[in-house]
């Protein structure tokens, strides 16, 4: 830096101005609700109770290592995760391949694959409810009830509720991850395609050694957004169930806490679990996409 | 390229045709039914509409409707559906125009004035992601009546901002840190403050990557149900997501279709106005960034 102190101390100085506001809103936003999560996951604060609120210590976390309806929401926490981050990957990663070069209707196919994460999800997912389950009165609704008592059937009361909510987070999902890996793909010069197709006949092995790589800031980024929207999720599920929920999530278990038992500490203590977990899913993927070591510009 | 045979042509295209169905026919269904009689809805075909009306969209902005049937008004509640409307036009455009207007601001500051640990302040911020929204309605609530704004659009002025913003900085601040620093210092040296260098050059050269932010934000800030039903109590306050959340399920199916749709043109138009912009500000962000 070749700025004389003085001005690059000014410098320094409008940078944390304009960074403020953000940093302001965020404080307030998050910063101090989350502080009061992790103080209330400390203590027995419920508004059904009189008596003052008392410090606990962790008994809130560790009520649920014993608790075995938290290892059933935490299971299916995992399961509800894993199986759409995979399939919106995949899912995803298609589309974009697809998408990568050139055709005659391109741009139509295109705003097709954009469309589920355009249309706003927070009424979509009204319209997915009642697309799944109508009222009995409309013409399809004797096709979705049979469905609903086919996948009940096989695998449960309340299956076919989570099966919705696994098919509206893939459907939203993998428009959007598609979208961000064509992104990435983009990037890529096409001369390396070029290059790689002189060095390699396979088209599988050029994909594994060419494209992979060269994605993978994209599918790190992907694959963190995924997680966090899934592992923090309630108002999809809670909404394609219509609360009636006989798959918990975390999300759910915790919201449920609050709403039947006035149990905040609990419920409190169990959004947390997430957190850690998170966490390290963020550090590990910041290396491929935020990398720590970088040539000084 | 020699030509391709016929049946991997076959194969790309029946792969188009699956992609495209599968992305837009929830959709179609959704406008399908929003277009159909109640006639029709119980007796028809569920895949198509043979007698299109626009009486389920009129039914929405009827505020005083006459009472039908023989329940009374349980059936046949009004909706004031056009203030939701303004009202939800409102906290779009104004949430996504705080958003980039504090994240330029945030991203500029990170990404070219650089203070001493900006990689780490922009981690930071990135990671308020792994913060689950779950209950944080409950604290966010004691702050949004600290600040007197229960029950009014500027509560959610004040929150959807903070779902997008972690994204939005982080993408423009490595989008300006990889810009060449000579592009400002020829300004600079020219005579020209600061404000101006990136009024004129800075801030035109990053159309595609504001572009992005914007449309993220946008999608970001429509997706979410649960912050706009917890904060908008009162009926004339609340956004069309807040409101079709009240709607009667077997009651007005139709209508309530019909409301989804309302909102989602305009969201998608621009949505789909600004695609490439998008797909191209992401590929901006990420190569010319980190």
């Amino acid at each position: 830096m070749s700025l004389p102190g003085s001005a690059r101390r000014r410098e320094i100085r409008l940078a944390y101005l304009l960074l403020s506001p953000a940093l302001l809103l965020l404080l307030t936003v998050l910063a101090y609700p989350i502080g009061w999560e992790l103080w209330t996951s400390l203590t027995d604060l419920s508004p059904l109770s009189d008596g003052p609120q008392a410090f606990v210590g962790f008994e809130n976390y560790r009520r649920f290592l014993g608790d075995a309806e938290f290892w059933r929401a935490a299971a299916v926490t995992v399961v509800y995760a894993a199986v759409t981050s995979v399939a919106k990957l995949a899912l995803g990663l298609g589309f974009a391949l697809l998408l990568a070069r050139p055709f005659r209707g391109r741009a139509l196919v295109f705003l097709a694959i954009f469309l589920p994460w355009a249309y706003p999800a927070g009424v979509s997912v009204i319209g997915w409810y009642w697309t799944l389950n109508p009222p009995t009165r409309t013409a399809y609704a004797p096709f979705m009830g049979h469905l609903k008592y086919v996948v009940d059937g096989a695998f449960g009361g309340g299956a076919w509720a989570f099966v919705s909510v696994i098919l509206f987070n893939i459907w939203r999902g993998s428009s959007f991850i598609g979208v961000l890996l064509l992104a990435g793909i983009n990037a890529i010069p096409p001369e390396l395609f070029e290059c790689a197709l002189l060095e390699s006949k396979s088209a599988w092995r050029r994909f594994h050694l060419v494209t992979v790589p060269l994605l993978k800031p994209f599918l790190a980024l992907g694959v963190f957004l995924s997680l966090t929207s899934a592992f923090a999720d309630l108002a999809n599920v809670w909404l394609l169930t219509a609360g009636r929920i006989v798959f918990p999530v975390i999300g759910t278990h915790a919201y449920w806490l609050v709403i039947k038992a006035g149990q905040y500490g609990p419920a409190s203590a169990l959004s947390l679990t997430l957190v850690p977990f998170l966490l390290v899913v963020l550090l590990v993927l910041f290396r491929l996409f935020d990398p720590w070591e970088e040539n000084p510009a | 390229m020699n030509p391709k045979p016929w049946w991997a042509k076959l194969g790309h295209g029946s792969l188009m045709l699956l992609a495209t169905v599968y992305c837009v026919f929830p959709i179609y269904f959704m406008l399908v039914q929003s277009l159909k009689t109640p006639e029709e809805d119980v007796f028809g075909n569920p895949f198509i509409v043979m007698n299109p009306t626009l009486e389920n969209f009129e039914e929405l902005f009827e505020r005083k409707s006459e009472v039908r049937g023989f329940v009374g008004d349980a059936l046949r509640r009004s909706y004031p559906f056009l203030d939701w409307l303004a009202n939800t036009l409102f906290i779009f455009v104004g949430s996504v125009a705080a958003t980039l207007v504090i994240g330029v601001a945030a991203a500029y500051a990170l990404g070219r004035l650089r203070p001493p640990g900006f990689r780490w302040w922009r981690r930071a911020i990135f990671a308020a992601y792994v913060i689950p929204q779950t209950l944080l309605f409950i604290p966010l609530y004691q702050v949004v009546i600290t600040l007197g704004l229960d029950d009014s659009l500027l509560a959610l002025l004040l929150i959807y901002p903070t779902m997008a913003l972690p994204f939005c900085v982080w993408m423009l601040s490595a989008y300006f840190q990889h810009l060449p620093r000579e592009i400002e210092e020829a300004a600079l040296i020219e005579g020209a403050s600061r404000a101006t260098a990136f009024f004129r050059i800075i801030l035109p050269m990053s159309r595609p990557v504001l572009v992005a932010a914007g449309i993220f934000t946008l999608g970001t800030v429509a997706s979410d149900f649960m912050i706009a039903s917890v904060f908008l109590l009162t009926p004339n306050n609340q956004t069309i997501t807040a409101g079709l959340g009240t709607f009667d399920v077997a009651l007005d199916e139709l209508a309530a279709v019909a409301g989804v749709n309302l909102l989602a043109i305009p969201v998608v138009t621009i949505s789909a106005v600004f695609a490439r912009g998008y797909v191209r500000g992401l590929t901006a962000a990420m190569v010319e960034g980190a």
